[in-house]
């Protein structure tokens, strides 16, 4: 069997190298689909204002709709995206199936959890895509507010391992 | 610091071709904040909420979307005029914040700990429900949307207004 690996391999240096790419990108393609597409919301997120704190204060203060015009925008052409994904039936890249327009359900705690992140998203004049975004421009308030994100995250999940235990949190700390 | 911001209409018809994007490459709605319960998997091995159901398979598009994001803020960084710099200005919210840094940290991480926590059960942010949710017309993230504009929109004021 060893010996098989290594004679099956008499490639030339160049050909090699584009086949170990191109399985490479092959095998990880979700990933480096996931890394592009978040660089580019990124970029996006920083070039739409999304990442300058003013922009949401003077949204809800009726002083700039910058941001309104951008969620407006965004939602009305991705809406008319979709109508025309659907109609075609157009298949993913990744997948190679049907785009899944997979909606969230309406869950438990929805209009609770709902009202706590809009109270969040005024103290901190960010929303969970945001926050990367100010990080890699250099916010240092990016840092705090990452670090509140996921120890909030984290309490969510000590709380379903609350409930799902019967009320014992002995899941959620052991070591 | 200073980034350049394209123009709102502009801006948004360049967000909704990328949720269009998203869907045709990935196959799935953009969403942000599900990514973070990816990070909270590998933080915490024996949060058992964060091993299991969605997020049995941690290694996923989600969680290299939220890794891409800081290098996206970081190329717009670097490709506006001026120099890219750490700074703790937070333009119109060093008027009503606390004034020391220590205060305003702690400020930072209780709102972000309403945003996890919020994000969490709602199911989805600003992202996943507004901006995805609001393309796809799902009721449930209609609501959420409205419910949170308007949280934010009341206590936006009361910072400001108070």
């Amino acid at each position: 069997m060893e010996k098989d690996k290594k004679e099956s391999h008499k490639l030339p240096l160049h050909k090699s190298m584009k086949l170990t790419i191109i399985s490479f990108a092959y095998a990880y393609r979700t990933n480096i689909l996931g890394l592009i597409m978040g660089t580019t919301f990124g970029f996006l997120m920083s070039r739409a204002g999304a990442t300058t704190f003013d922009y949401h204060a003077e949204m809800f203060l009726f002083i700039d709709m910058q941001l309104m015009k951008v969620i407006v925008t965004a939602v009305v052409i991705a809406m008319i995206g979709v109508f025309l994904m659907k109609k075609y039936h157009v298949q993913a890249v990744t997948t190679g199936m049907e785009v899944d327009f997979v909606k969230k359900p309406y869950q438990q705690g929805l209009i609770a959890g709902a009202f706590l992140f809009g109270v969040g998203w005024a103290m901190t004049a960010a929303c969970p895509g945001t926050v990367p975004a100010m990080l890699g421009e250099g916010k240092i308030s990016a840092i705090f507010t990452l670090t509140g994100l996921l120890l909030g995250t984290m309490a969510y999940g000590v709380l379903q391992g609350f409930i799902a235990n019967n009320g014992s949190y002995a899941d959620a700390f052991k070591d | 610091m200073e980034i350049t911001v394209w123009d709102g209409w502009l801006a948004g018809l360049a967000m909704g071709l990328f949720v269009i994007m998203h869907f045709w490459l990935i196959g799935k709605p953009a969403g942000c904040s599900t990514g973070y319960g990816n990070v909270c998997g590998y933080l915490c091995k024996n949060m058992s909420y964060y091993h299991t159901g969605e997020y049995s398979q941690r290694n996923n598009a989600k969680l290299w979307f939220l890794i891409g994001i800081p290098l996206g803020g970081l190329l717009s960084a670097l490709s506006s005029p001026e120099p890219w710099q750490l700074s703790f200005d937070m333009g119109m919210y060093d008027a009503v914040l606390p004034q020391s840094d220590a205060a305003k940290a702690i400020w930072l991480i209780f709102g972000g700990m309403l945003l996890g926590f919020g994000a969490r059960l709602a199911g989805a942010c600003t992202t996943g429900h507004a901006l995805v949710g609001g393309a796809m017309m799902n009721p449930p993230s209609l609501l959420a949307a409205a419910v949170f504009f308007m949280s934010a929109f009341i206590t936006t004021w009361l910072i400001f207004e108070l």
